[in-house]
């Protein structure tokens, strides 16, 4: 396995918000979560990338053969773990390039490899930028400032594709996108995927899920994991609502 | 090494000041133990001495030419309706403290009509009715001002009023000062102090007015305390004429939760000064001032803001602007401090200046000293002409060049005026703002000057 | 170029890698000063009389005056007799070529990362070296000379070009100016003189590295430069001391003259020694900084990057006389542990349209306190003159102080000023978002401090770009988690 989450519970401001999430994710697959707002699925996504606040009280992570728990934040992004945010931040005067370079090499050199050239990083950049429809200005702005949602978002993609983690988490990276700007996303998304490589997909709706299809969709309601199953449960789930399904769920 | 003192920040007060008090003290109101607080003042008085430009929050005002001469209280005199009556803000119901150079006048003062528990009277009142509080009150402000330690050795006319917890005044209540001039130069010293209580609410109405043309110094403290969700909504208006300064030291504290919200409009005077030391004691606390700032030619305006937030959580914002036209004088010095351990404190100051006349002078000072990390405060200033951009704008659409100049100074300082929360506040200091311009020129409501703006 | 992170991760573990000391035979007067003091300094340097006259009367003037008290620092009062106002290492005459420099200094620059050699990496500057109280050597003063330009040590200058020394020193800075400057104009011990010609554009940039290295001493240099008409010159200075408990003084005077269309970029790089953790030892750097602009259009610009010092309190200035002239002030300040800055710039305007442009960044960490203090004023004369500053102040931690204290004086109406401050503080999103990306916390705050800053580093040349990036990462060390 790639990922095992084993019993997890994790609380926010002594809030308890993730009551015993269990899953295992082997590479070469992607899971998509799935559930209301509220429900613990970007807790899991911070969980996962270590951000301070949000404590775990009990369970485990195993990332490949670490303790990822025992992790800092940018120790599990050289491990490969890669978390494409919600709200991605904007840094002023750091340049969109300049910290994609400073982040890639910072991996790079944690796995023992020599730092990219400058000509070799500026190609992949502009080639990976031009698959996403990313303009060569926007590259050379500043850090997500000024950027649109569409933008950030497609920002996102592209620094995955650079620092070509072993597990992505895409955290809501459907929200706020046009259906031309979705379309590109998952194509970025599905141009990554590799047998070595997995996904979580978190999302709302099923939307992104036509074009990024997971291998298994879980839904999560409540701070745990309430089914599991293939793709036809988003579908299941896009028909009835989560209102309709939670009140299955209830009965 | 040999030092010697080159620059002094204070001077010795006039010795007149000294023989004035040991003529008149014995006569003012209060025992033994009013005459010793009394005394005590005028030596702290006596060793502050009075600033100098070397001080550094006399920076930009000679005050020592305005104030350290021979003056005397005023000796009474009547005063007619017709002289009040201008100024009689609030409409019928609201209740009214009338000062006549620093006295209390009781005949066009009006305190019917206050709910249970409320206190509006005069100090002499309260030093017999409630000694203890009165004399805690009056030590508590010691704020090594020069100005203040006078106001005390002087304290005679002035009020105490309390809100009771959760009591809301439906009509608001005015404090008009007034002060004639006379012969010779004359000065008053009066001091309130108001009490907001607990979830209480009400509206002030401060108005400074002068009578006549004439050296009149008028040292007004003010010392607010607002508890736990008050709210204190206080207009100011001040109109000296020529001659006329008028020093006031605005001290107050904010409770959690409080909120107060201050607009001032200042027009005239030898010299206008608005000290306010405003301190955010409690948590989520709001304070909002604002003021619009007047002076022409031998005139000079003064706004010292020093905004403490001692507690986090807290919202300020201050936007004062001014109007300098020929040979006027601004002064702002803004300062907001974050005290240590304040954090999500938000806090904004803004300082807008117009400068009209060929001689203006505007001098300005915002600053800001944090000690806390978590917090978003910024300021800004800006000091210069109308923009000809606008001017342009009206001229192209007709206007002649003093009326449009006139429609874009009024919405510069329309801008604060629309703050006054009292209506008839609003309306006096809009007639205020028509006169100084001088012009019977436009409908406010002129669509040109929304575009304008 | 190095990246910030890169030079930051190079020089990891030693936290002031500039703090050790020469073993050089050296020269210096006994503590004390009185006016025998000053007369045994001015003979000593062969001066002559008029210049001798000039320092009594200023040591006079000094001594009338008193210690400055309006700045926001603390510091128990200095001791002026127990300096020494003299410290030279030992050597017969100036060394003639630079191949005559005594091993031992050479060494020290060398350690400083600035080799005394008109080679290699500094093949594009060049520089005067001073050590402790004198002037140890100048490179290319040939290649300068062709072109008319004068570039070597205050006390050369004094020698060889007297009516231009006599004629500007103290014109920017009058002896009397302030407490600071008195003394400096009593006893400076040496400095940089430059003089660019007219119509010539200085075609390296210029530059003087200080050191002080003897302990017990102060340094009191004293720089002029000169641009005349239609001249530019780029100006670089360095600075370090070794790292001593006790307090050193440094009091320097820098003083830029430009004429009609003359312009003169005037970078500093400060970095003397910030004093220890709990705030032992470490600089007193009290500088008065000032330029004129003199002539017509011309344009005097001030960079600079303070990450040293104990105590910083300087505003380097521009008196903006000629009609049409431009000021410029780019600074960032860094303090961190018990280090204490009252930084900023005057702008004083008096001719017509007049501009003048204010950028500071400060960032306050550790328990240290970072103020700027400004002044822009705008006189009845200026008519049409312009003011822009932005402040913007940076905390990390919750036990240093950031603060701004402008002062905008407006005596003419056609002039416009607009001065905007923010404070804010690395948020925590940005933190981890770096470390998402798999940058450590110690290089995010690094990388996020430079962007912060970036505007004024854009203003350094490139030669110290490199450098500055490298000491804000530096100074910054420990100060988060």
């Amino acid at each position: 396995m790639l990922l095992e989450i084993e019993n997890l519970h994790a609380s926010v401001e002594g809030k308890p918000i993730l009551k015993g999430v269990s899953l295992a994710i082997a590479p070469g697959e992607v899971h998509a979560i799935m559930g209301p707002n509220g429900s613990g699925k970007s807790t899991l996504a911070f969980v996962l990338a270590g951000r301070e606040g949000y404590e775990v009280t009990e369970g485990s992570i195993r990332f490949g053969d670490e303790d990822l728990l025992a992790m800092e934040p940018e120790e599990r992004a050289r491990a490969g773990l890669f978390l494409a945010m919600q709200y991605p931040v904007e840094i002023p005067g750091v340049g969109n390039l300049y910290f994609l370079r400073q982040a890639l090499n910072a991996i790079r050199k944690a796995r023992g490899l020599e730092e990219i050239s400058a000509a070799e990083f500026m190609r992949k950049a502009r080639e990976e930028a031009r698959r996403l429809g990313i303009g060569e200005d926007l590259l050379k702005r500043d850090l997500n400032v000024g950027f649109s949602g569409g933008e950030k978002k497609r920002n996102e993609i592209l620094q995955m594709a650079l620092l070509e983690p072993r597990l992505a988490v895409l955290d809501e990276t459907d929200s706020g996108l046009d259906i031309d700007a979705l379309r590109t996303v998952a194509e970025g998304v599905n141009r990554m995927r590799r047998p070595d490589r997995a996904f979580l997909v978190i999302t709302h709706y099923q939307r992104l899920l036509e074009y990024i299809v997971p291998d298994v969709v879980h839904v999560m309601v409540d701070g745990r994991i309430r089914r599991t199953g293939g793709p036809e449960l988003a579908r299941e789930l896009e028909e009835r609502g989560y209102e309709g399904f939670l009140g299955r769920l209830a009965a | 090494m040999a030092v010697v003192a080159s620059r002094r920040r204070r001077v010795d007060p006039d010795p007149s000041f000294f023989a004035l008090h040991r003529a008149i003290a014995p006569q003012l109101w209060g025992g033994a133990e009013w005459a010793a607080l009394r005394t005590r003042a005028l030596e702290r008085f006596r060793a502050l001495g009075i600033p100098t430009r070397r001080d550094e929050s006399w920076k930009f005002t000679d005050v020592v030419r305005i104030v350290n001469r021979p003056m005397r209280p005023a000796e009474p005199r009547p005063l007619p309706f017709a002289e009040v009556r201008p100024y009689l803000l609030g409409g019928s119901e609201a209740v009214r403290l009338v000062f006549l150079d620093g006295r209390l006048v009781p005949e066009w003062s009006r305190t019917e009509g206050l709910p249970a528990g409320a206190i509006v009277e005069s100090l002499a009142d309260t030093a017999r009715t409630r000694p203890e509080a009165l004399a805690r009150a009056l030590e508590a402000l010691d704020d090594g001002r020069a100005f203040t330690a006078l106001n005390a050795a002087f304290l005679d006319g002035g009020a105490w009023i309390e809100i009771p917890e959760g009591v809301a005044l439906a009509a608001p209540l005015q404090l008009l000062f007034l002060s004639a001039a006379r012969e010779e130069a004359v000065m008053a010293h009066p001091r309130c102090i108001l009490r907001v209580g607990r979830n209480a609410a009400l509206t002030l109405l401060e108005t400074h007015a002068g009578l006549g043309e004439g050296a009149v110094l008028a040292n007004v403290v003010l010392q607010l305390a607002l508890g736990e969700g008050a709210r204190l909504d206080h207009d100011r208006i001040a109109r000296a004429p020529r001659g006329h300064a008028l020093l006031v030291k605005l001290d107050g504290s904010l409770g959690a939760g409080a909120r107060y919200r201050q607009t001032t409009v200042v027009v005239g005077g030898a010299l206008v000064r608005n000290e306010h030391e405003v301190r955010i004691e409690g948590p989520e606390a709001e304070c909002l001032l604002s003021g619009v700032a007047m002076p022409r030619a031998g005139e000079q305006v003064d706004t010292l803001v020093r905004l403490h937030h001692c507690a986090g959580g807290s919202h300020s914002d201050q936007h004062f602007k001014s109007i300098v036209e020929d040979r006027g004088h601004h002064a702002f010095a803004g300062k907001i401090i974050v005290h240590r351990g304040a954090l999500k404190t938000n806090a904004y100051q803004k300082n807008d200046n117009l400068l009209l006349g060929a001689d203006a002078e505007v001098d300005t000072k915002p600053e800001l000293e944090i000690y806390a990390d978590d917090v978003k405060c910024s300021h800004g200033a800006t000091c210069g002409e109308l923009d000809a951009s606008a001017l342009f704008y009206l001229r192209a659409r007709g206007l002649d060049p003093e009326t449009a100049r006139a429609l874009l100074v009024y919405a510069f300082a329309e801008e604060v005026i629309a703050r006054l929360t009292e209506p008839s506040a609003r309306a006096f200091a809009e007639r205020m703002l028509l006169e100084r311009l001088g012009s019977d020129f436009v409908s406010p409501e002129s669509e040109l000057l929304a575009e304008a703006r | 170029m190095a990246t910030a992170i890169e030079t930051v991760r190079e020089v990891t573990g030693s936290e002031y890698k500039y703090g050790f000391t020469t073993p050089v035979e050296e020269e210096r007067f006994p503590p004390g000063l009185d006016e025998d003091v000053i007369r045994r300094l001015s003979a000593r340097k062969q001066e002559p009389a008029w210049l001798t006259e000039w320092r009594l009367a200023a040591y006079r003037r000094w001594r009338q005056m008193e210690m400055p008290d309006w700045q926001k620092v603390k510091f128990p009062p200095i001791d002026f007799q127990a300096i020494s106002y003299f410290a030279a290492p030992k050597q017969k005459q100036r060394p003639k070529s630079l191949d005559e420099i005594d091993p031992e200094i050479r060494r020290t620059y060398d350690k400083l990362g600035i080799p005394i050699r008109e080679q290699e990496i500094l093949a594009g500057v060049a520089v005067d070296y001073v050590f402790d109280s004198v002037s140890v050597a100048t490179t290319f003063k040939r290649k300068l000379e062709e072109l008319g330009i004068i570039f070597c040590s205050i006390s050369e200058a004094v020698r060889e070009h007297p009516e231009l020394v006599r004629k500007y020193l103290g014109s920017v800075v009058p002896p009397g100016d302030n407490f600071f400057a008195a003394l400096n104009s009593a006893v400076f011990s040496d400095g940089s003189f430059v003089y660019v010609p007219k119509g010539v554009r200085c075609p390296m940039e210029l530059s003087t590295y200080f050191r002080i290295n003897a302990a017990g001493t102060g340094q009191f240099e004293r720089t002029l430069i000169i641009a005349d008409e239609g001249s530019y010159v780029s100006y670089l200075e360095g600075c370090t001391a070794p790292m001593r408990d006790e307090h050193q003084l440094h009091a320097a005077v820098v003083e830029l003259i430009a004429l009609d269309d003359a312009e003169i970029k005037y970078s500093t790089v400060q970095n003397w020694y910030p004093g220890d953790r709990e705030g032992r030892g470490g600089v007193y750097n009290f500088v008065t900084k000032r330029g004129l602009c003199r002539g017509k259009r011309a344009k005097i610009s001030w960079t600079q990057v303070e990450t040293g010092s104990a105590i910083t309190w300087k505003y380097p200035s521009c008196i903006l006389q000629g009609d049409d002239s431009v000021g410029e002030f780019y600074s960032v300040a860094v303090t961190n542990h018990h280090q204490q800055a009252d930084t900023g710039t005057k702008m004083i305007h008096i001719g017509k349209r007049t501009r003048s442009r204010i950028v500071s960044k400060g960032i306050a960490a550790g328990r240290s306190d970072n103020t700027y203090r400004g002044l822009v004023r705008i006189l009845r004369s200026a008519e049409g003159a312009r003011n822009h500053t932005q402040c913007d102040s940076l905390l990390i931690g919750e036990h240093c102080g950031a603060h701004t204290v402008p002062y905008i004086e407006v005596e003419n109406r056609t002039a416009r000023c607009e001065h905007e401050a923010t404070t804010s503080k690395i948020s925590e999103d940005q933190l981890f978002y770096c470390r998402q990306r798999g940058i450590s916390e110690e290089d995010a705050v690094a990388l996020i401090v430079n962007g912060f800053c970036r505007e004024v580093m854009n203003e350094l040349p490139m030669e110290f770009a490199v450098e500055a990036k490298k000491l804000l990462g530096i100074s910054l060390e420990g100060s988060v988690g």
